[in-house]
């Protein structure tokens, strides 16, 4: 257990910057999950700090320790990885004990902590089973257990759970996170998946292209993203594109003038959250902006409903609506109102974003 | 073939077509192999006058002076050893080029592999030949080592068994290389990196992830060699010379002598030899495999 920081840290391949200048501060105990599409540069950050990628630039710190040109043997992080990476040939018990092992811990004291990391995630029933006579989930538990069973400084997650059929991966999100907790110990993980990165994490950081694009809670990310990347990443939005027209109004590609809360000028990008958007028969009162458009598209999804507007030819809305009425819903073509407050979503355009 | 005819409805078809793909190849191993070494084995059980040459009988003796025999028995145990020790330093030399191979990024993977193949494009013949100018006390080597001062004295490696078992590991190395390579390269990197994030060391992670799930490939790589070196008739004969004796050239001058029966015998014991030190070792490491 211990704090993590990682200043300027960057690596790059010739021309391509696989990570640049990521600066973090993880604290002791926290729970801090690195978020991004495939090549943003997470999985390079995390290789970083487990010591098997060599940064180009920056430091890495583990406990206030300068790790950075340790080999990954002498780092003391619990890594995880995606498929595992279970010792075909050990046992259950014997791929735990490698850590403890290493470490030239006692055999008695080690036999001991094995139990203990086994019964932490509930497999010490399964001590002498070999790898590939368990299930997925099982294997996925034991190289936890492995990682935590020399109590190592820091724990390294690889897209854990990527590899699990979706009703396993909401148990085991819960058994991780509540785990961690129980020990406290000091946790980055990896993962491409948003639902999964928000129930888990303290804290998430948001990477694009090497380069980390915005680190908070999930309510910082969600409410108050800050450029539009994260507003497109990071839960569902719909966008409006156009030119700022003064003070806290933008001028759609399509004509309409929309009210928005933050001051910017030139080119902009407006994210909409989709529950954010009101729908109705007649005009929304009460919001800061109201707009008639046409029904485009309806999608029904059980508990809610996606409604996508027409508001011109070149703007469209999406409102998600609880579907507390379905004889009640509009129907494509109708001509309805939809609703919403101004909002601080709104970003200078983004050259490498499609609007 | 049971696989084969247990496929349904069409079993009749597939086994008939599965009999013309393997027949061929069975016929001309029947014929060249298994009859010739039916008619040898029954030679090594005849008896043998250097005036009457072989004389019809049913006899172990052959067998029996072949390990009562000290000239004999001398050839079984240097080619036993030789052929323990190319295997071993086969080993030794082949496993981290072989991990190299495996692990390697580069485009150029295709051409490396064929650059340890390339010595296998030269004759027996005319390797040893080439080996010769080297190994001879006027040789290249010998005379550079004079030149540079390490040695004063002419060095003496052709017509040693030093220069035989150089031979047969430049021979058989690439089998042991291609072997290894194969199986590393099934041997999933995350496992390496797992054993590093957990506190081994290089040497420790090969010792106790990548040797032990290798073992199969160990061993094939192993008997390959082994077998190779056991049966090698050009190098022993052209860089060990006149004074130097395995037993493959052993069995041709017992030919050269009309003696058959003899010959025969050594070429069993040969064989029975190989069968089952090959058997033993893959026995072994089966065994610690599963440990």
């Amino acid at each position: 257990m211990a704090r993590l920081e990682l200043d300027r840290l960057s690596k790059r391949y010739g021309d391509f910057h696989a990570a640049r200048d990521v600066s973090l501060d993880v604290a002791e105990g926290e729970f801090l999950v690195l978020l991004g599409p495939s090549g943003c540069g997470k999985t390079t950050t995390l290789r970083m700090i487990a010591g098997f990628v060599e940064p180009t630039a920056g430091t890495v710190k583990i406990g206030g320790r300068d790790v950075t040109t340790l080999p990954p043997w002498k780092r003391n992080t619990g890594l995880v990885f995606q498929n595992y990476a279970l010792f075909p040939h050990l046992t259950v018990g014997q791929n735990v004990a490698f850590g403890l092992e290493m470490r030239k811990v006692a055999k008695a004291e080690a036999d001991a902590k094995v139990l203990d990391a086994l019964k932490l995630v509930q497999l010490d029933h399964l001590i002498d089973r070999l790898p590939r006579q368990l299930s997925g989930g099982q294997q996925q538990r034991v190289a936890l257990a492995r990682a935590l069973a020399f109590r190592p400084d820091v724990l390294l997650l690889d897209e854990p759970l990527s590899n699990l059929d979706a009703k396993l991966r909401h148990d085991v999100r819960v058994e991780i996170r509540s785990l961690q907790q129980r020990l406290g110990i000091t946790t980055v993980m990896v993962t491409h998946d948003q639902e999964e990165a928000l129930t888990m994490a303290d804290r998430l950081v948001v990477m694009r292209d090497g380069a980390v694009r915005q680190i908070g809670s999930q309510k910082d990310l969600y409410e108050r993203p800050a450029d539009h990347f994260v507003a497109d990443f990071v839960g569902r939005s719909s966008f409006l594109s156009g030119t700022m027209a003064g003070d806290a109004e933008m001028k759609t590609a399509g004509g309409l003038t929309v009210r928005c809360a933050k001051s910017l000028s030139g080119p902009a990008v407006m994210a909409l959250r989709p529950e954010r958007v009101y729908v109705g028969r007649e005009p929304i009162s009460g919001q800061d902006n109201t707009f008639p458009g046409e029904v485009e598209f309806v999608s029904y999804l059980g508990s809610l409903i996606d409604i996508h507007v027409r508001l011109s030819p070149q703007d469209r809305v999406i409102a998600q609506v609880p579907n507390h009425d379905s004889a009640a819903l509009p129907a494509v073509g109708d001509t309805v109102h939809v609703g919403w407050a101004a909002t601080p979503a709104v970003f200078p355009a983004d050259s490498d974003m499609r609007a | 073939m049971a696989a084969v005819t247990a496929e349904g409805p069409r079993g009749g078809r597939l086994v008939l077509s599965a009999t013309s793909l393997i027949g061929p190849a069975t016929v001309v191993v029947a014929l060249g192999v298994i009859g010739p070494l039916l008619i040898l084995f029954r030679y090594s059980l005849n008896d043998f006058d250097p005036r009457m040459l072989m004389i019809d009988a049913l006899t172990p003796k052959n067998y029996i002076e072949f390990f009562t025999d000290p000239y004999f028995l001398a050839v079984f145990f240097v080619t036993v050893r030789v052929a323990l020790m190319t295997t071993v330093i086969c080993l030794i030399l082949g496993f981290p080029l072989a991990y190299v191979l495996a692990r390697t990024q580069t485009r150029f993977k295709n051409l490396l592999l064929i650059a340890v193949v390339v010595p296998l494009f030269v004759g027996n013949a005319v390797r040893a030949a080439g080996w010769m100018t080297l190994f001879g006390s006027r040789g290249f080597l010998s005379m550079t080592l004079m030149d540079l001062g390490i040695t004063t004295e002419p060095t003496e490696i052709m017509f040693t068994e030093t220069a035989v078992i150089i031979g047969i590991i430049a021979v058989n190395l690439p089998y042991m290389v291609l072997t290894l390579q194969s199986v590393l390269e099934g041997i999933n990197r995350n496992l390496e990196e797992a054993a590093f994030s957990l506190g081994a060391a290089p040497l420790t992670m090969v010792r106790r992830v990548l040797w032990p799930m290798a073992l199969p490939g160990i061993a094939a790589g192993g008997i390959l060699t082994f077998i190779l070196a056991m049966n090698a008739y050009a190098t022993p004969v052209l860089l060990g010379g006149p004074e130097f004796r395995m037993m493959a050239p052993v069995i041709y001058s017992q030919f050269q002598l009309n003696n058959w029966p003899s010959a025969a015998a050594v070429a069993f014991v040969l064989m029975g030899t190989t069968l089952l030190l090959t058997i033993a070792a893959s026995v072994a490491t089966r065994q610690r495999f599963r440990d």
